[in-house]
């Protein structure tokens, strides 16, 4: 009976196979050219990283004596983060598959046996965190099987080699999820783990920057790179399956003698051991695991009575109700491990945004390095213009829908959803600005600009995010996601999409409106010249634009949103 | 007073509500039944103003919800048949919100009513935990407790039961008739035909979006031209179901 059961297994992968097939064979309306926009974005990322790859890679093969052992080394370097990142996204993923998903209580009361579950359960973790980094790991790929023309063998290898790759993190990660849920209750887990993993992001993104890329173009700091990627010991460390899998794809690309079928061997035995192992762990841990997942929990820090005076302090000036839903958004927001988290992803941003501007080579630059300096900062602008509106597609977009199913509360209590809607732009716009500002005067600052470039960036970055916001919130409204189960999903739809689109118009918008007058006024100051009258009522034109172009980004998405929203049944 | 007039909906082509007209008046507790799919949740979502009516209106103590949405709704209390709350908010942090959100004055006399209504429903030693962590039938009472708090003088309620224990049922019945003595009304659809047999003074039931039956027991039985006295029968027989029953044996 067991053994046929265990066979069976992929039955209980069903449900996600048919709503995926579901969600294909019956396309929302008006939905069918969204799919085609994300799969020629897919496509175009491809074309991008495959191009980008390939230029390094011949730039590599060009280095006498090292090209090859860089090319090696950055293989083994990609691996390696390849399989830190699998790690961890399989952990998180094996949390909510195996112990936090609303349809284990169904999945559970039915003659299910654990054999059973903890195989379907590992296809879907797997599964959920691997496309991802397949997504981005197989033009890199490609790229070196282009670059040293490799043989269909090549190919063949890396699917044997990706599938164990793929599989051993998988197993590992679901098995010490097991674990951490027996010690700690699986939603704490699940944030600890998520904190953990964005550390782990941060800390990528810093040394990539720190480690300055840029001097690879720089002949002079070459070769200490050199020495820096050959001194790099870690990902030769060979007991990681990452080394492995290195070592069974170096002989097919280099066309060295070195045999490949021995790491081979050792990725799949250990992928198979790993799931048996992991099997055998499941059957005594995961019930156990499960039951404390069911654990309630307290909320700590933002229940103490310090923060909520604070709060009270803050929200003082606020009519009552809009009170009532700042402090409520706010509670709610750093309650939400998910949501808080990202301001730490954001500070990582803005940090590596300034350091970016703090080490520019100004002096080296061939033109004068006044002009450099204001048409950097007049470019910074856009710039921070797009920071601001990807970070509000994060935070302010999403506004609206982490309403979710309690929209409710708000529809059937009197409060208009003009307020409401007004509550939202005001408790995004704050912060927001603080950004904006802190961004473009710190930026100025390294780049040592003119008080003139000084005040025209940030009154202009002023207003521009009162724009921002309110496509946000107006756009958010009208593409409400009130269902999904995880916030993050709510950018990632259509209508963030349609956000970014419309937020990247308005700001290059004004960034071409405001670069004539600019330019005039510096090309004057420049010959040391007064401006004449056509001089002048262009500059005029070109602001009265602006103001034109502001004061529609601010006042119609926000009037269609409400009109949207209020039409909506719910 | 809750009055309807000429209410309806319809949802593309199919028609889910069909010129609804009910008046029920201060003091009144009306049971609202019918079968699956029949059109009640969607005739409550409008009354309550989640859903905008194809064509008629809706008045709450003579205001209409679609035209004066907020003087409505500012003496509604209305309690949904599936408790979504704010799931990172402790259950006096959501009663605290509601009441600001209704615009109750902020002070002792606020924290003494929510103190009174957690006690009255048995959530004071929940009240500092996340609603995340709260059962249905908690989340059910705690949803009760809002659409209390700023004193409705109308009360519209999905379902009502589901979810309450033996004792917070009888919590619940005897909570709605000491409201409708102080002249609250109270429109409740419901599945329990015990339930509303027991505590509704008018029945109205409601089959493929249509209103067939109205009025009380009496009525419904000269309607059904029948003698049983129980609701269930009557229900049965005017909803159609009745052959079905046949044919289960």
């Amino acid at each position: 009976m067991n053994r046929v059961l265990t066979k069976a297994w992929p039955i209980l992968l069903r449900p996600q196979i048919m709503g995926l097939t579901n969600h294909w064979r019956h396309p929302e309306k008006g939905s069918l050219w969204k799919p085609l926009i994300l799969a020629c974005l897919a496509v175009g990322f491809w074309a991008l990283t495959f191009f980008v790859f390939q230029r390094v890679l011949l730039y590599f093969r060009s280095v006498e004596l090292f090209g090859d052992l860089l090319a090696s080394k950055l293989m083994a370097m990609m691996l390696l983060t390849f399989f830190s990142i699998l790690l961890f996204s399989n952990m998180i993923s094996s949390l909510s598959t195996f112990f936090l998903s609303e349809d284990l209580h169904l999945v559970l009361s039915c003659p299910v046996s654990f054999n059973r579950l903890y195989y379907a359960r590992l296809t879907e973790t797997a599964i959920h965190s691997s496309w991802m980094v397949l997504l981005f790991g197989l033009p890199v790929f490609f790229a070196y099987g282009w670059v040293y023309r490799s043989s269909l063998d090549y190919y063949l290898v890396l699917i044997g080699t990706l599938i164990p790759f793929l599989i051993i993190p998988a197993a590992l990660g679901t098995l010490f999820s097991m674990i951490l849920v027996n010690i700690f209750p699986a939603r704490r887990t699940k944030e600890i783990l998520f904190l953990l993993s964005i550390s782990l992001v941060i800390g990528l993104y810093f040394l990539l920057r720190f480690l300055q890329p840029e001097r690879l173009v720089n002949p002079e700091s070459f070769a200490g790179l050199v020495e820096y990627f050959i001194a790099l010991n870690t990902p030769s460390w060979p007991f990681l399956p990452s080394f492995w899998a290195t070592e069974s794809l170096l002989p097919f690309y280099q066309g060295n003698q070195a045999s490949s079928s021995f790491f081979l061997g050792l990725l799949w035995s250990t992928a198979a051991a790993m799931v048996v192992l992991g099997n055998w762990a499941s059957r005594v841990l995961f019930f156990d695991g499960w039951n404390k997942s069911q654990e309630a929990r307290r909320a700590r820090l933002t229940q103490s009575p310090f923060v909520n005076r604070l709060i009270q302090k803050i929200s003082r000036p606020l009519d009552p109700r809009m009170k009532a839903l700042a402090t409520k958004d706010f509670k709610s927001f750093f309650r939400d491990t998910t949501q808080w988290s990202q301001l730490i992803l954001l500070s990582a941003l803005v940090v590596v945004y300034l350091y970016n501007f703090s080490v520019l080579p100004l002096d080296k630059s061939p033109l004068p390095t006044f002009f450099l300096q204001n048409l950097l900062s007049f470019l910074n602008m856009g710039l921070a213009g797009f920071v601001l509106a990807a970070v509000a597609g994060r935070f302010v977009f999403p506004a609206v829908s982490l309403e979710g199913s309690s929209f409710w509360i708000i529809r059937s209590s009197p409060v208009s959803l003009r307020s409401f809607l007004r509550s939202k732009f005001w408790m995004s716009l704050l912060p927001l600005l603080i950004l904006a500002e802190v961004l473009i005067f710190l930026s100025n600052y390294f780049l040592r600009v003119s008080p003139f470039m000084m005040i025209l960036s940030a009154v202009t970055i002023f207003f521009m995010t009162f724009g921002i916001v309110s496509l946000g919130i107006g756009v958010g409204a009208i593409y409400p996601r009130f269902r999904v189960e995880n916030a993050a999903q709510i950018a990632s739809g259509f209508g963030g999409f349609f956000y970014m689109i419309l937020s990247m118009l308005f700001i290059g918008g004004i960034v071409i409106l405001e670069a004539g007058p600019v330019y005039t006024i510096f090309m004057a100051e420049f010959h040391h010249r007064a401006l004449s009258f056509w001089e002048w009522t262009g500059i005029a034109l070109s602001f009265a634009g602006v103001a034109v172009l502001m004061g529609v980004a601010v006042i119609v998405p926000m009037r269609m949103g409400l009109k949207k929203i209020s039409a909506r049944d719910f | 007073m809750i009055e309807l007039f000429h209410l309806s909906k319809n949802f593309g082509n199919f028609p889910a509500v069909k010129d609804v007209t009910l008046q029920i008046p201060r003091g009144e507790i009306f049971g609202f039944l019918g079968p699956n799919g029949a059109g009640k949740t969607t005739t409550i979502r409008m009354m309550a103003g989640l859903m905008k009516p194809t064509s008629g209106r809706v008045f709450l103590d003579g205001k209409d919800v679609l035209r004066q949405p907020e003087e409505a709704k500012s003496i509604l209390g209305f309690i949904p048949d599936r408790p979504y709350l704010y799931e990172k908010l402790t259950g006096q942090e959501f009663l605290e919100f509601i009441a600001d959100l209704r615009g109750l004055e902020a002070g002792n006399s606020q924290q003494k009513k929510i103190g009174e209504l957690l006690n009255f429903f048995d959530l004071q030693g929940w009240s500092q935990e996340l609603v995340e962590s709260y059962s249905h039938g908690m989340r059910q009472r705690l949803v009760i407790a809002a659409a209390l708090l700023p004193r409705p003088k109308v009360l519209i309620i999905d379902e009502p039961m589901v979810g309450l224990d033996p004792k917070g049922t009888r919590l619940v019945k005897g909570l709605f008739r000491d409201l409708a003595h102080k002249g609250v009304a109270i429109f409740m659809s419901t599945h329990t035909l015990e339930l509303a047999e027991e505590v509704c003074q008018r029945i109205g039931i409601i089959n493929e979006g249509k209103v067939i039956a109205l009025g009380n027991m009496q009525e419904l039985r000269e309607k059904a031209k029948t003698t049983d006295a129980r609701l269930e029968s009557l229900f049965l027989k005017l909803t159609g179901e009745e052959e079905a029953e046949e044919l289960l044996g």
